[in-house]
């Protein structure tokens, strides 16, 4: 995936991190859009957020990643961060296998609060720490497969498959759009959602356009 | 991105053969025998693996850029460095703050130091005679905490202002005992996941396992044994870490405690539904002082919840500069949560309200990210207090606009899950909401002396050993019977002056070697103020409530 410059866009995609405190979600946020990682990174509280603009292919794409509160009571304010993600990643600590236990409950959030279509990849952050794994990759697996998620194991620490975790899930998303095109091309309409409509931007426009699938 | 960072898609990925960094886990176990449970240390001494392309950027997000090398190494080792050997080689501003982290400042205004030494004095005077002052001269304690605490004296006034300082004396050794006791599980696992994420670059707090972090979670532990239907919020390690920087663990506590039942009850509550109604009253009452902002925002469409949750929750202590954070709280603990709306209100006004303002936020994202990015100038300590002392936003409408937001809620949403009590809207109304009788608040000496040696400077007898006996028996017999407002009020001894705590005799114990009294512990061995014992003689207060001393405009 190569960078684009910040202003130079064809569509933005809102990605939100989700899963228990302490699994690595706002390291995995700074490593994928700063290049950057802190053990003592803060706690997060409210609402944190970041960009990245990747290609994938000819389209210019703007990942705007969302990163909120793990804990169980910040729950009850997370319908606004929910709103218009096409993509989350659903993140566990492998070596906390409590923090897998609930990954069941994170997916049902996060089919209440989002929509049906939203791509959803399950993560195991924090490979690198190979001695204190809790939790089987194959079992990981197994559940994303019956579950119909992608799955990767991260090192937000040390870099392994981030980039391609977020590319994945860009990728996927923005294969359901192009498909959505394609259909409302044929039937002539434009697809409308809870965001704004999407519109390709026309030539030399700039403005991005917010996708809802 | 194409080959170099390949690594294989699905399963594990087959990273970069780096050394295997050792995972130390500190047992947490020591709690059953009294000992503070330690941070779980991950002892990770090479974070950065190099990965395939390369050096990383930089393992400390909010370094500025362009530290060099050495530097970031350094930094990069802070968790595992222990205390003893780790500050050499940092420079650390005067909040504690590393130099060249994000919380360090520039930079800043300093007071003259005549003006500072006579605000000490006023303080004391205040901070002795507490309940008069309270009672008589409220005003002149807001002013002066508009004015700015003295930093030395700080961690009392806070304690004061709040009730904490009664709330300890009203339970003398409860914190001992929720410090001894073993805590949920599941809290604790919680907390101890949030340790090393507050504050990490203020020297307090950075090293691992470290008295700053032990004592940040017997704070939040005890809080959790405290109200055990409300547990732990993560936005009160934040709270409690501020109020550790300034006063011991058990004042610390009592403190947080009164923020949480008294300044914003239901913040940190399950639901968290009073910080969801506080958003709209922020946005509700954002109409009146900026239309502009208040028309963008609406426009955008865009949650209160997604601006104001950390700036409320935290009472702003993870958004402004410091110098700022702690005038704000000054001001916060006198006259309550109308402080945290305005600076809110003039946060949101000076972001957004003007046209040329939001030419850069086309967009919700934009608009947002403006939010979390302010001018430094809009939050410098000078210009924000002055904005904040000078909007005209008051209790009532902010009880107003609370009872419209709570009646929209019960429509839209039903009743609310959580009651909380109602909110008590700063020092006084919190003094006066406090069942009688309560103890007079004494001060604490700084130094504790034998009941019968003469104090420097005093112009009385020493006492007898029988009357110095005979008030240890009173204090032991009214604190067994928790009636220590039945003592008498000590008698004003002129010219006492020992160390800078004007302190009458009667009010100095021996010391008790089976029985520490942590209620006589005050923090005044981190007030400095007692080095200067023999410098001023501080006269008690009959003079000071009826003089005519000239208001200090500018002290």
């Amino acid at each position: 995936m190569g960078n684009r410059t910040e202003e130079d866009y064809n569509f933005v995609f809102k990605v939100v991190l989700i899963g228990e405190s302490g699994v690595g979600k706002t390291n995995l946020l700074s490593r994928f859009t700063r290049n950057e990682f802190s053990h003592d990174s803060r706690t997060t509280i409210g609402v944190e957020f970041s960009t990245r603009t990747v290609m994938l292919g000819t389209a210019a794409i703007k990942a705007q990643i969302w990163d909120t509160a793990g804990l169980e009571r910040y729950r009850a304010i997370t319908s606004a961060y929910y709103r218009g993600a096409v993509g989350a990643l659903l993140v566990f600590d492998l070596t906390k296998h409590q923090t897998y236990a609930v990954v069941e409950r994170w997916l049902k959030e996060l089919y209440d609060h989002a929509e049906a279509t939203i791509v959803v990849m399950l993560v195991g952050n924090k490979s690198d720490l190979h001695q204190a794994r809790e939790v089987p990759t194959e079992e990981a697996r197994m559940f994303a497969e019956n579950n119909g998620l992608l799955f990767l194991e991260t090192s937000a620490l040390d870099s392994t498959n981030v980039e391609l975790a977020f590319e994945t899930v860009l990728k996927e998303i923005f294969t359901k759009v192009s498909k959505q095109r394609q259909n409302s091309t044929r039937t002539n309409a434009i697809a409308l959602g809870s965001a704004q409509a999407g519109q390709e931007p026309g030539a030399g426009q700039k403005r991005a356009c917010c996708i809802s699938l | 991105m194409g080959a170099a960072r390949g690594r294989g898609v699905g399963g594990v990925g087959g990273g970069p053969e780096a050394e295997a960094p050792e995972v130390a886990e500190v047992a947490a176990g020591a709690e059953a025998a009294g000992a503070a449970g330690m941070a779980k240390s991950r002892g990770e001494n090479g974070p950065r693996a190099p990965a395939a392309e390369g050096s990383l950027s930089g393992t400390r997000e909010s370094l500025t850029p362009g530290s060099d090398a050495a530097a970031a190494d350094e930094l990069s080792s802070l968790g595992s460095d222990s205390e003893a050997n780790g500050f050499a080689e940092r420079r650390i501003d005067k909040f504690g703050f590393i130099v060249g982290s994000q919380g360090a400042e520039g930079a800043l205004e300093e007071i003259p130091l005549e003006v500072l030494r006579q605000r000490e004095s006023k303080w004391l005077d205040m901070l002795n005679n507490w309940d008069k002052w309270m009672a008589k001269k409220h005003k002149k304690i807001r002013l002066r905490c508009q004015k700015g605490i003295p930093p030395s004296l700080r961690g009392r006034a806070w304690q004061y202002l709040s009730g904490g300082k009664v709330k300890l004396q009203q339970n003398p050794g409860k914190f001992d005992e929720l410090d001894m006791s073993p805590g949920d599980p599941k809290w604790l696992d919680v907390i101890e996941r949030d340790l090393h994420r507050q504050f990490p670059f203020h020297e307090m707090f950075v090293s691992r396992g470290g008295h700053g972090q032990q004592d940040l979670f017997r704070v939040l532990k005890a809080y959790t044994l405290y109200r055990p239907e409300e547990g732990y919020c993560q936005a009160q390690a934040p709270i409690a870490a501020v109020l550790l920087m300034h006063m011991p663990a058990e004042q610390a506590f009592w403190c947080l405690v009164q923020i949480c039942e008294k300044y914003l009850p239901g913040y940190y509550s399950e639901k968290l539904e009073a910080i969801q109604l506080d958003g709209e009253i922020l946005f509700s009452l954002l109409q009146k002082v900026s239309p502009v902002a208040h028309k963008h925002l609406s426009r955008q469409k865009i949650d209160p919840l997604l601006y104001m949750t950390e700036w409320f929750m935290c009472a702003f202590a993870r958004t402004l500069p410091w110098s700022s954070v702690l005038r704000v709280w000054d001001m916060f603990f006198c006259e309550g949560v109308k402080i945290i709306f305005r600076v809110g209100l003039v946060l949101l006004k000076h972001a957004l309200g003007s046209p040329e303002k939001l030419k850069a936020c086309q967009g919700q994202y934009e608009t947002i990210e403006q939010l979390r990015s302010l001018s430094p100038k809009i939050m410098q300590e000078a210009f924000l207090v002055q904005e904040v002392v000078e909007l005209p936003v008051t209790e009532r409408q902010i009880e107003r606009e609370h009872l419209i937001q709570l009646r929209r809620w019960q429509e839209t949403r039903g009743e609310l899950q959580c009651c909380s009590l109602p909110r008590l809207h700063g020092a006084k109304a919190i003094l006066e909401a406090e069942p009688g009788p309560r103890p007079t608040l004494q001060p604490s000496p700084s130094i504790r002396l034998p009941p019968d040696a003469p104090l420097p400077g005093s112009k009385g007898k020493p006492k007898t050993p029988k009357q110095s006996q005979k008030e240890k028996e009173q204090w032991e017999q009214a604190k067994a019977s928790g009636q220590l407002d039945k003592l008498p009020t000590p008698s004003q001894a002129k010219g006492a002056a020992a160390a800078g705590d004007a302190c009458p005799p009667q009010d100095v114990l021996p010391r008790d070697a089976a029985h520490q009294d942590p209620a006589l512990q005050d923090s005044a061995s981190q007030d400095p103020a007692h080095h200067r014992s023999q410098d001023s003689v501080h006269h008690c207060s009959q003079e000071s409530l009826t003089s005519q001393e000239s208001e200090d405009t500018y002290l």
